[in-house]
């Protein structure tokens, strides 16, 4: 019989994960399904030959115990043994010791965590960790490691978990530098961020130069973009949810990092024989940089300059298992930004004294409790209740003081302007596994709502003279409810489906609306590396962002849908054809989707002219959008040299009845070709080469070429005005980019050298009406003139960066 | 950040077709004759400065009416203007001209911050008096329907030449001066009604702009605030005369058309806002030029307006001890 051997294995999350306890509970299960949870839990690899595990069904129950003492239990009867090389458990038939063979070729996979595994002397075929595209149903969704989030080299150097998104088929970057992400065809604000399945609302710092998510504490990134799992719903484009290391049980360990921008601890380890903790923090540190030369610079003028920014995240968790049934845990994450500007000025004479202060705080804090309850061997619940809540305050304060007159003026100047979410979550998540061809997953949810978009408060005081102001027009209560089930059915060898259907209410201002949004994935399996598949899923939003800006800034304003608006929907009809090499090294994929969405909801035309306080809805219009397109995918996932190459092919437009004159414009990420390049080369056990290339189509502009003379009333300057056109009539020039970043291992840590764009090209993310200078020199003299172009805005050049990472 | 830092700017020229069309322009003000401004578009890298369409055809109706050159626009009048091309097309365009609000009542304080006769320095008499303004104008909203409102301000000096500003130091006498100070546009927030939160963040304020809507007070009475201070009054002369003393504010409150309150704040936003730097960096959508001309180029407004007097007169007499 031909052998044909497997190797799954998790791309490791840390270099010490054998020191991990596992909790685990199977009867009479599919061997390579106890793999995985454990792999999800140790971030260990697994390396076994197929033949090993035909048919092999695995029952162990083990609470918090040594992964030793669990594979031990496991494997005990079964003819199997095993060995723990650095990351690698890897399995043999006793027998097979003494059958050796010559001249055998060896493969491996994830040559960073596996290259041990040559000590096997076996044929070794490899397949994903993830469970194969070929052997699921889903269509365009992904498992990430953090291996991968870390090898993908980033701007400054902080590897960011967005920005490998990015990477992926199907999603556009939008603007350069920060970290947007637009889902075939969709908007910013129809992803869904979650951190340990806790929606969250604020997931950039600084303006969007880096995500939210300390990338040295998570464990992996679940990904969807076209067939969703029942259980999320809530957002029309895409799901993610970041799941985070869970303590260790042995031992304190951790790891420290420090790069140009900012740095990072991580710790983790038991407490007592039952709990663990995990805490982890990390902190911008611009000012160590930007207090002194501000010192500096101050010490010359009367004017003080005051600037400050910082961003921080802390995480901690602790779990703490109860008995064999029950594990709980609590957890928290403060995510924040601070910026403080302002200068205080006075004449020398100090007869006039000023002092002008700005103030902004935004972030997001959630904090969860959980309790894992093992209700019967084929059946789990998850109990959560948390808090998520964004906040943002701004404050703006001016004081003057003027003693040129016998009475001395004073005037002060206050605005202050809160902004912030509340959500009060239960929920409770099933997993029912009645028959080995069907895995139930079922749950509800109610979330409690409380938004406040926007209040602003000002006060002025004259010399005695007071005047208050403020609004409060904007707050808004809402409750959702929703319940979901979906049966993850295998119909036969050869067909499985996905069935599921979500189903929620949502309540504000008295109304109620409500979804329902069926979910249905098929697949094919037509060969043993060949799968095709086909898709349905409706996906409802009933939240949506006001933003001003392609940054993420504290003055982007979540809104329930309130008025006459209705629920964004989307309907998207997906099929796809999945492949894998004979020996899982390589994968190919080929996905095509069409998304129809209905109640888009965008600023209309001329919105800014509507005064803010107005309600919003007067600011907005509602209409509909179209996104289709092919994601072509190659993959490598195992060997020296991995990483993986896909090119898309997309449209995406948008509608909407009072916005262009009614006519329907491209999406300003409609970038019709582009094609991403990672590669990730392991030199040797101490040194990796990592490089992504990224190129698009330019992304879609309002160019407004013609301009007309600004009329004279009531003495206003001349000047021109721009004659408007269509929306995004204008496409910017293929964009490209390639950034490169070194690992170097130490004894201690590693160290990381990185390239943003590293040839220099810098891309055009703008064009401008500017002017240009002509000098003319003649006989008389040098004359300058200016002349108006066209100017394209080019931003972001080379940027080298190195950090160091200390493992502990 | 990362621009000023490393961006840069490189001139090209786009590939885009262009078609110039007819612009019109008029602020139509009741009870004064109407003048239509018909000109061109242009590309922005075309450096000629004269617009002017030779071959157009103006045409004015007044509630559907077609008027003649005598005609006055009057509070409530519909006007349409059509401006006809055979280079550059049709424009046209069509505003009501505003009712007038009657303010209920205007009241006003002034208060003494600095007082100052005689100087043994001086030859002449001199005398200066400092002083702050607080003003309250009720404005009752008619109910039923939007209204758009524009206020206005100017210091009147009876005794100084028009245009005056530097008089004190003219060396022919008498010589007065009055500075209306600083009108503080912090001390009534509905002057800052069209201000984001995101321009008010980036420091944008309503410094200079004096328009606002209803939307907060619509079919009610709205008590708009306002605020002078540091005016100051200084005359320099040996005879005191009553008219040296003849001095004050004269305020306008406009009814103003919803395209004039739209092209005022859209030059706002324009000047003073984010909007146009971030789409301008490619970080946020370009905003296009306001127009309610079926070209898209040029603005038709129309306003009718009340005035008020805040006469300082014996005020200043009283100061200087004159009364």
């Amino acid at each position: 019989m031909k052998r044909l051997l497997f190797i799954i294995g998790l791309l490791s999350t840390s270099l010490l994960s054998v020191g991990r306890n596992v909790s685990i509970s199977a009867a009479d299960r599919p061997a390579a399904e106890v793999f995985r949870n454990i792999v999800e839990q140790t971030g260990m690899n697994f390396v076994y030959s197929s033949d090993i595990l035909k048919d092999l069904r695995i029952s162990v129950e083990a609470q918090d115990k040594p992964l030793r003492k669990v594979l031990d239990g496991m494997f005990c009867g079964t003819g199997i043994e095993y060995r723990i090389k650095g990351d690698n458990v890897i399995l043999r038939r006793r027998k097979i010791r003494k059958e050796k063979k010559k001249n055998t070729k060896i493969v491996y996979r994830a040559a960073a965590d596996t290259s041990k595994a040559t000590m096997l002397d076996e044929i070794i075929v490899v397949s994903r960790l993830e469970a194969p595209a070929v052997e699921t149903a889903e269509i365009g969704a992904r498992k990430i490691t953090a291996e991968e989030v870390r090898n993908t080299p980033a701007l400054f150097g902080e590897s960011d978990v967005i920005k490998t998104l990015q990477m992926q088929p199907g999603v556009a970057e939008g603007t350069e530098g920060l970290a947007g992400m637009y889902v075939h065809g969709g908007n910013a604000d129809e992803n869904l961020f979650m951190l340990d399945n806790v929606p969250l609302y604020q997931v950039n710092h600084f303006a969007g130069l880096f995500s939210a998510f300390n990338t040295d504490i998570i464990r992996y990134i679940d990904f969807f973009k076209s067939s969703m799992p029942a259980k999320y719903d809530g957002r029309l484009s895409s799901f993610m949810d970041v799941r985070l290391n869970n303590g260790r049980t042995e031992g304190h360990h951790g790891s420290g990092r420090l790069g140009l921008t900012s740095g990072a601890f991580n710790i983790s380890g038991p407490i007592g024989k039952k709990t663990s903790y995990l805490i982890g923090l990390r902190r911008s540190w611009y000012e160590v940089l930007s207090i002194p030369m501000l010192a500096i610079a101050n010490s010359y003028t009367e004017d003080k300059t005051r600037f400050r920014y910082a961003f921080m995240d802390l995480n901690g968790k602790i779990t703490h298992r109860f008995n064999k049934r029950a594990t709980g845990f609590v957890s928290i994450y403060f995510g924040d930004d601070i910026l403080k500007t302002g200068t205080k000025g006075k004449e020398i004479t100090e007869l006039w004294y000023e002092d002008d202060k700005f103030n902004m705080h935004w972030g997001n804090l959630v904090a969860q409790a959980g309790l894992n309850y093992k209700i019967a061997p084929a059946l789990t619940v998850e109990f959560t209740a948390a808090y998520t809540r964004f906040f943002s305050g701004m404050t703006h304060d001016y004081y003057t003081r003027d003693n040129t007159t016998e009475n001395a003026t004073e005037s002060k100047f206050m605005t202050k302007t809160d902004n912030n979410i509340n959500d009060w979550i239960i929920r409770g998540d099933f997993d029912w596994q009645p028959a080995d061809n069907s895995r139930i997953r079922f749950g509800a949810g109610y979330t409690r709502h409380s938004f406040l978009p926007g209040r602003t408060t000002k006060h002025y005081d004259f010399n005695g003279t007071n005047v208050d102001s403020r609004d409060s027009m904007w707050n808004y209560r809402a409750n959702e409810f929703n319940v979901y089930i979906e049966d993850e059915w295998k119909i036969s060898n050869v067909l499985r489906a996905n069935i599921g259907i979500h189903a929620s209410l949502f309540g504000v201002g008295g109304k109620t609306r409500q979804g329902v949004s069926p979910r249905l994935s098929l697949a094919w399996r037509v060969s043993k590396n060949v799968t095709v598949k086909a898709a349905y899923s409706r996906t409802v939003q009933y939240v949506h962002q006001l933003s001003q800006s392609y940054l993420s800034l504290p003055t982007d304003q979540w809104i329930p849908i309130t008025g006459d608006f209705k629920p964004q929907t989307a309907d998207k009809v997906s099929v796809g054809g999945y492949w894998e090499s004979p020996d899982g090294k390589l994968t190919a994929s080929v996905e095509a989707y069409y998304k129809s969405m209905h109640n888009l909801i965008d600023y209309r035309d001329e919105y800014y002219l509507k005064p803010p306080l107005e309600m919003w809805n007067a600011r907005l219009t509602s209409g509909r959008g179209t996104a289709k397109g092919i994601d072509f995918e190659i993959r490598k996932v195992f060997g020296r040299i991995t990483g993986h190459i896909s090119y898309s092919l997309a449209w995406a437009d948008r509608t909407f009845k009072d916005k262009n004159g009614g006519k329907t414009f491209p999406a300003r990420f409609d970038n019709r070709h582009t094609i991403n390049i990672t590669a990730n080369w392991k030199i040797s056990e101490k040194v990796s080469l990592n490089a992504a290339w990224t190129g698009h189509s330019g992304n879609r502009f309002t160019l407004m070429p013609q301009v007309w003379e600004q009329p004279d009333f009531g003495g206003s300057y001349k000047d021109e005005i721009p004659l408007r056109t269509g929306i995004n009539n204008y496409r910017l020039p293929f964009y490209h980019r390639l950034d490169l970043s070194c690992t170097v291992n130490n004894s201690r840590g590693y160290w990381t050298f990185s390239l943003y764009n590293a040839y220099c090209h810098m891309n055009t993310i703008a064009i401008r009406r500017g002017t240009k200078e002509i000098i003319e020199r003649t006989p008389d003299g040098i004359y300058y003139t200016s002349r108006p172009v066209f100017e394209k805005v080019k931003l972001l050049p080379v940027i080298p960066s190195v950090s160091y990472t200390w493992l502990f | 950040m990362a621009l000023s830092l490393c961006g840069c700017y490189e001139a090209f020229t786009p590939d885009i077709d262009t078609t110039p069309v007819l612009c019109l322009n008029s602020l139509i003000t009741a009870g004064e004759p109407i003048e239509v401004s018909v000109t061109r578009t242009k590309l922005y890298t075309d450096e000629s400065t004269d617009l002017t369409v030779d071959d157009a055809i103006v045409a004015i109706y007044a509630n559907g009416e077609l008027c003649d050159d005598a005609y006055l626009p009057r509070e409530g009048d519909r006007i349409h203007i059509v401006a006809e091309s055979r280079e550059y097309g049709r424009a046209e365009a069509e505003v009501m001209v505003p009712v007038a609000v009657e303010a209920e009542s205007f009241e006003w304080t002034a208060s003494l911050t600095d007082v100052y006769t005689g100087n043994a320095e001086l030859p002449a008499y001199s005398a200066s008096v400092e002083f702050n303004i607080s003003a309250t104008l009720k404005i009752p909203d008619p109910a039923g329907h939007e209204n758009f409102y524009g206020i206005s301000y100017y210091g009147y000096n009876r005794s100084a030449p028009e245009g005056s500003g530097d008089e004190l130091f003219s060396p022919y006498p008498p010589a007065t001066y009055f500075d209306m100070g600083t009108f503080q546009y912090s001390a009534e927030p509905i002057f800052s009604e069209h201000i984001g939160i995101f321009e008010s963040v980036m420091g944008s304020d309503a410094s200079g702009f004096t328009f606002f809507t209803d939307r907060q007070f619509s079919g009610k009475t709205y008590p708009l605030h306002l605020i002078f201070s540091s005016c100051r009054w200084m005359a320099d002369s040996e005879h005191w005369l009553s008219e040296y003393f003849e001095c004050g504010f004269e305020f306008t409150l406009h009814s103003v058309s919803q395209s004039f309150y739209n092209w005022s704040n859209y030059l706002w936003q324009r000047d003073n806002g984010t909007l146009e730097d971030l789409g301008n960096l490619g970080l946020g959508d370009s905003i296009r030029g306001f127009s309610n001309v079926s070209t898209g180029a040029g603005v038709v407004a129309a306003q009718s307006y009340r005035s008020y007097t805040i006469d300082l007169t014996d005020f200043i007499k009283e100061a200087v001890g004159e009364k």
